[in-house]
């Protein structure tokens, strides 16, 4: 087995050893294998990161077996490895590790400890296979495969039925984006004999081929990554996801999983050079669930549900470059957002685990001298979210709002408005969630605020190098790095011009979301509350997510179950097939009732039926003989 | 008509007779009376065609199917006997042990 | 032609005899009605010509048979809900069932029926003759007979005696 399938195979290992033996044999092993593997595998992608840009920069190929064979056509479990998939492969396997590790520290005396690794390295595992999968039937099938994971970590706690639904509700939205992920692919598929990315990206090398609406395909294929990536319309399940753990959050949710999306779209970027109206659909989406995620934001309350919605805000930023061309600031942008959202999540685990469970921040503040470590990491990445020089996550944003701008491929001032809105609030609900949490006076009560402690170095070590990551990781030029493979959007004529300016702009807002968070939030939420009991239906509008749980459950969930009720269960189910059954019984008991009756006891009616019997011999003897 | 033939016809009416008398009749020893012309009628069949092929078998068979009836009833009446004495009524319908 | 006539005659006794049992009420004269049917029978077998079956009829049919009946019905009690109610529930279906049947035998005997006289045996049914080849030929069924008397004469005490009466 090379290299490359070893990088897939290591995590699956993982799941097989501690998912079978690692109740039996001890939390050391469990942490052992569980985070040994996802290392070896990181070391691995190395290694061949190495060889790739060491050679002459051919992808690495490598063909696990044959799947199937239709008609002819073979389908094959292979792997590709190529810059693109190198970069997804590095921050999986790097930050994957990285969370593993904080794991140990995190999931400690939870019961489940072997269960919840073996799951963690299963989605590593799926995750791997989508991101170096050669077609987009392997890809599908890693897509599949963390769709998986994500409800058995969602669900982590299963014995809360709350927490399960959550699970149930990522799984069931998700499938739902997959529908329009398989047309895509059937469509694919029929019109060009290929499901490999090779050959797809090879067919588009020359505008559209016939027989095919690049347009139809890219917004289908774009429905399964909404559903992944929680986009409008399919946002609904990623805040619910936070019933899970707190890692499971940072890896999932946050780095890798929702990032899925984004890869595809950016895989596939020979379509959707090609899709005018596709490019537009995911610009305007993705921007408006960055407004639309980002102004819900500023409400929530509970520290891991802001961390979610700036999560889909994030998304819809990367989608917005998808949309305007700018493929390689996409992905520079999943880059420093894996960096920065893991380490806030990781870092709201560490707040979570130091006040003994309390995920409220109205009932927080005063933390900064308490946990320093964690604050220090919390606020390195809050900088970074927030777009402030020269952290990693201004690099990408400014990358991502210039292209909206000024890209050929679609870019307006509009969508740089909104973008440059969200960012301001982007800013401000962050250094929010800062202020709330570490720097404005405590609302703790006594007990929680006597227990406070730093969390334990598995843990605090991993922040600081995420939070290390966060700031440096933005002078990597990755764009540069992937541009022989997702060519740089071109700017439109005169627009060159514009370039500094808005790079001070964003600056401006950065700064102006920072300042108006620490005057409204600097002594707690007293004044902020102030300020939203002026505007109640607002808040409460925002607060309530734009009632689109509500919605969907009104016109999608309540429908459907009156249809599985009413018709499949009740028509259906009860009286067509157990009514035909019973019948049948009935039919059969009240035969048998009337046959019985044949032996009735009286010796006559024997006598009656022998002579019957003998007459229909006589007649039979006669006709016959 | 052939003499054989008349004798055969009669022989089955005879059974026929007796048939729907087992069938009709409530009386327990009127069943068995009619059981008994029953045995007649084959009685008179073999009689009929052993009389028209000179055949000494048919004969001795008769001979033998009185004995086999005599002790029949010999055994038939203390059953009927004993089943009235139990039931306390010769009436056939309420014998219904035989009962599926 | 008397022949004819003494045939259709007894004939019809026989018929006659056989209706009676069907009709009438009283077991007694169900009994009479089997009776002159057997000897309307053993009438029969004399004008075939087999006196021996004829005399026999008479005597053990008639003679020991239907006076064992008589006598048991004699011992019976006559107030029985039989007596009241002739026929069982099964009259209309029983009668059809019979003439069916007898329709059925019937058309079987037109169509395919014995005729005419045929001479191949040449046995004698005279006393003599016939107890000689009788002896001669049948013997063991003769003893095999008896046998079957000892056996009906031990089953009648059993099932008379029951359970009661075992050292007896």
């Amino acid at each position: 087995m090379d290299l490359l399938t070893a990088i897939v195979v290591l995590p699956l290992a993982g799941f097989l050893v501690n998912g079978l033996f690692g109740a039996r044999l001890g939390r050391g092993f469990v942490s052992a294998v569980g985070c040994g593997l996802p290392i070896l595998a990181f070391a691995a992608a190395i290694r061949c990161f190495l060889s790739l840009t060491g050679g002459d920069g051919a992808p690495l190929v490598s063909s696990a077996y044959t799947w199937g064979t239709v008609g002819g056509q073979a389908f094959g479990i292979a792997f590709w490895f190529d810059r693109l998939s190198a970069v997804m492969t590095l921050i999986i396997t790097g930050v994957g590790s990285l969370i593993h590790v904080y794991s140990t520290g995190y999931m400690k005396d939870d019961p489940g400890y072997a269960r919840y690794f073996a799951y963690l390295n299963l989605f590593l595992f799926f995750m791997l296979m989508l991101v170096l999968g050669r077609s987009l039937l392997v890809c599908f099938v890693g897509w599949e495969g963390v769709g998986l994971a994500s409800y058995l970590l969602i669900g982590f706690w299963f014995e809360d039925p709350e927490k399960a639904r959550a699970g149930k509700k990522a799984f069931i939205t998700n499938r739902v984006g997959d529908a329009g992920f398989l047309l895509g692919m059937f469509l694919l598929y029929h019109a060009l004999g290929t499901l490999e990315f090779d050959g797809v990206q090879a067919a588009f090398a020359n505008g559209v081929p016939a027989a095919l609406s690049a347009d139809l395909v890219g917004i289908l294929l774009f429905i399964g990554a909404t559903g992944k990536s929680a986009q409008i319309p399919l946002h609904v399940w990623l805040p619910d996801a936070m019933a899970g753990p707190t890692p499971v959050s940072a890896l999932i949710h946050a780095a890798t999983m929702v990032t899925a999306g984004v890869y595809l779209v950016a895989r596939l970027n020979g379509i959707y050079s090609h899709a005018p109206v596709a490019s537009e659909i995911i610009a305007i989406i993705g921007v408006a669930t960055a407004l639309f995620a980002a102004t819900i934001a500023v409400t929530q309350t509970d520290i891991k549900k802001v961390l979610a919605w700036s999560t889909i805000s994030q998304l819809g930023y990367m989608f917005l470059a998808l949309g305007v061309g700018a493929y390689g600031a996409a992905v520079f942008h999943l880059y420093t957002h894996a960096f920065f959202k893991a380490c806030l999540f990781l870092g709201a685990g560490s707040v979570i685990h130091a006040l003994s469970g309390e995920q409220d921040i109205r009932r927080m503040g005063g933390l900064a001298r308490r946990i320093p470590v964690t604050f220090a990491t919390f606020a390195v990445a809050t900088a970074a979210i927030a777009g402030i020089p020269p952290l990693a996550g201004f690099f990408s944003k400014d990358e991502i709002l210039w292209f909206a701008f000024a890209s050929e491929h679609g870019g307006s001032p509009l969508l740089w408005a909104v973008g440059a809105a969200t960012a301001l609030l982007t800013a401000f609900y962050m250094f929010r969630l800062l202020w709330l949490t570490f720097l404005s006076p405590s609302r703790m009560d006594e007990k929680t605020a006597h227990h406070v402690h730093e969390s334990p170095p598995a843990m605090t070590g991993v922040l600081i190098v995420l939070a290390a990551l966060s700031a440096v990781g933005g002078f990597v030029a990755l764009p540069h790095f992937l541009s022989p493979l997702l060519p740089a959007a071109t700017v439109a004529e005169g627009l060159e011009s514009y370039e500094t300016p808005l790079l001070v702009v964003s600056v401006v807002i950065a700064v102006t979301g920072l300042v108006a968070a620490a005057l409204l939030y600097g002594q707690g939420p007293a004044r902020a509350d102030r300020l939203a009991a002026r505007v109640p239906r607002l808040h409460r509008l925002l607060f309530s997510r734009y009632y689109v749980d509500e919605l969907y459950d009104r016109v999608i969930t309540r429908p459907i179950q009156w249809l599985s009720d009413a018709v499949f269960l009740r028509l259906g189910d009860r009286f067509a097939i157990d009514g035909t059954l019973h019948g049948l019984a009935a039919l059969a008991r009240g035969a048998a009732g009337q046959l019985s009756r044949v032996q009735g006891g009286g010796v006559q009616r024997y006598v009656l039926l022998a002579a019957l019997g003998v007459l229909i011999g006589v007649v039979w003897v006669w006709r016959h003989v | 008509m052939d003499r054989t033939q008349f004798l055969l016809g009669l022989s089955v009416a005879l059974f026929c007779l007796g048939l729907a008398g087992v069938i009709v009749r409530r009386n327990a020893l009127v069943l068995l009376m009619c059981m008994e012309l029953m045995v007649n009628a084959a009685v008179l069949t073999l009689v009929t065609v052993a009389a028209r092929n000179h055949d000494t078998a048919g004969a001795a068979y008769v001979f033998l199917i009185f004995v086999v009836a005599a002790a029949e009833i010999a055994i038939a009446i203390p059953i009927v006997l004993l089943l009235a004495r139990q039931r306390r009524t010769l009436d056939v319908g309420a014998y219904t042990g035989l009962g599926g | 032609m008397t022949e004819t006539l003494l045939l259709y005659l007894f004939s019809a006794g026989a018929v006659a005899g056989a209706l009676v049992m069907l009709v009438a009420r009283h077991p007694m004269r169900v009994a009479l009605g089997l009776i002159g049917t057997m000897l309307s029978l053993a009438s029969l077998y004399a004008l075939l010509g087999v006196h021996v079956i004829a005399v026999f009829q008479v005597l053990i049919y008639v003679g020991a048979v239907m006076v064992f009946m008589v006598f048991v019905i004699m011992l019976l009690d006559t107030r029985d809900p039989s007596f009241v109610a002739r026929y069982s529930r099964l009259l209309v279906p029983g009668a059809l069932a019979a003439a069916l049947l007898a329709a059925a035998l019937g058309a079987l005997l037109v169509r395919y029926g014995l005729r005419g006289p045929r001479v191949p045996g040449s046995a004698d049914f005279h006393l003599q003759p016939f107890s000689a080849a009788f002896l001669e030929r049948y013997w063991l069924h003769f003893e095999l007979t008896s046998v079957l008397l000892v056996i009906a004469v031990v089953a009648a005490i059993a099932v008379v005696r029951g359970r009661g009466g075992r050292d007896g």
